[in-house]
């Protein structure tokens, strides 16, 4: 589903990815974890190009995103993306925020729209909120909102780029959750985060990226009962 | 006390009141907000322009000939005088013109551009770049994003630097006995030199800038206080 070639990134002076080749396939949730600056989030960014990469290749079924020529707005409205500060749209309601997209883009009409979002909220335990102004709701609440944001373009991927990172305890669970829920209706995943139980559980393939590339890949059982490169072996022993 | 209070009626009444020298100030007062109204009102589609302009960058994140040519415009009018441009203006550009305040709404409006430029600029980079980003992850374009999202939030920050900016225009215009307009400043002027008593006609003037000025004040103040109620915040 998504094919990443050589990708190479710099910043400056600072070469983020050296080299990282990768193969998502449908269906899968690839857990992507290791140290920060590792270049993780970094290839999270890249998959949507958000980040431009500086050299190397990526495919989205069948479609080489890289590639200039290529309308990435187009190929963004079926890549779904959850970020660490929620960017929800603060001059908009709940409600406005989860069909700005869906009804500019012509993918849906108001009503249609309107109806999928409060079914969506619903689904998160939010239904009550979408009158809200974002400034409005806890950490928790925004970020269920954001998945739902995304959810409501009707992506055949999701990535999250450390959706519970900027959480206070007690509100990573209902996030984790709604991620939970969300796995187990098929939808393909991409993950970047710290939250190792959340690999373990849900991870069909975990990643570990160190200087830049990916250093061991593996499912969530091998990769943590069994660690090859010294390097993992190292940083498991500091986060588990 | 008597005589004192006797002179000071004579004053105010040479001042205001003798040969109905109070229409010459509200005559005055009109040209001085006819220039500044439409000067503002040119100042802002200039600034919007060129803040756009500026933001603007190419797909391999260099300026654009576009941001080039507003940083120039913007150096050249922040780099001389108001009084000069003015009078460049209405001597050497538009020598051969009769309207003369046309051609002051013009030079401020040119101007005030500049200024309104770098305040719609900042206004717009103050918006946090992850709005931008969300809107680009979930499909919109760059120009939706700015529309629906960007612009709406930027604007909340602009209103008090632009409101700072409408009341520096509005006393600048002062300057335009330069170029023999009769604005409220210049009307007094020529009374205090007709009375021999500057005192009246001068303080008169600066309080009605004071008041005009107040209540544009309260008037801003309030636009804000509406649009912040409406993000709750």
């Amino acid at each position: 589903m998504i094919i990443v070639k050589d990708l190479h990134k710099t910043f400056e002076n600072n070469r983020v990815l050296r080299g990282v080749n990768y193969h998502v396939h449908q269906g899968e949730k690839i857990v992507v974890i290791g140290p920060s600056g590792s270049g993780k989030s970094t290839f999270l960014r890249c998959l949507n190009l958000l980040e431009v990469p500086t050299s190397g290749e990526i495919w989205f079924d069948g479609i080489n995103i890289t590639d200039q020529k290529t309308d990435i707005d187009k190929v963004r409205e079926h890549m779904g993306m959850v970020f660490q500060n929620f960017n929800l749209f603060n001059n908009l309601t709940i409600m406005q925020n989860i069909t700005l997209a869906p009804i500019k883009l012509k993918v849906m009409g108001k009503e249609e729209a309107g109806e999928n979002a409060l079914k969506l909220l619903e689904r998160v335990g939010l239904k009550e909120k979408a009158d809200a102004y974002p400034s409005q709701l806890s950490g928790g609440q925004k970020q269920r909102v954001a998945i739902v944001r995304s959810l409501a373009m009707n992506p055949r991927v999701m990535l999250f780029d450390e959706p519970t990172s900027a959480l206070d305890p007690e509100m990573v669970g209902e996030v984790l959750d709604v991620m939970k829920g969300l796995a187990e209706t098929g939808m393909t995943m991409v993950v970047v985060t710290h939250e190792m139980g959340f690999a373990r559980e849900v991870g069909t393939k975990v990643l570990f990226m160190d200087e830049g590339i990916i250093m061991e890949e593996n499912t969530p059982q091998e990769f943590f009962s069994n660690p090859k490169s010294q390097r993992l072996q190292e940083f498991l022993s500091k986060v588990l | 006390m008597q005589a004192w209070f006797e002179k000071v009626a004579k004053m105010f009444q040479a001042a205001f009141i003798n040969g109905d020298r109070w229409k010459l100030y509200l005559q005055g007062l009109g040209v001085t907000l006819q220039i500044a109204f439409f000067a503002a009102i040119l100042g802002m589609i200039i600034g919007t322009v060129l803040a756009f302009m500026k933001l603007s960058v190419r797909r391999n994140g260099k300026k654009t000939i576009l941001a080039v040519i507003a940083n120039i415009y913007i150096d050249i009018i922040r780099g001389t005088p108001s009084v000069l441009q003015l009078m460049i203006m209405w001597f050497i550009i538009f020598s051969s013109a009769k309207n003369g305040v046309l051609v002051a709404i013009l030079s401020f409006g040119v101007n005030s551009g500049a200024y309104v430029a770098e305040i719609v600029r900042a206004g717009i980079l103050a918006v946090d770049k992850g709005q931008m980003e969300a809107g680009r992850s979930l499909g919109l374009s760059k120009s939706q994003t700015m529309i629906s999202v960007i612009i709406p939030q930027a604007v909340k920050n602009v209103l008090p630097p632009i409101g700072n900016e409408f009341i520096v225009l509005l006393k600048e215009t002062a300057i335009v006995g330069y170029v023999s307009l009769t604005d409220l400043t210049r009307a007094a002027n020529q009374i205090a030199s007709r009375t021999y008593e500057p005192f009246m006609p001068l303080i008169g003037a600066a309080v009605i800038y004071f008041v005009v000025i107040k209540i544009l004040t309260i008037l801003l103040e309030q636009f804000e206080r509406r649009l912040r109620k409406s993000d709750n915040r």
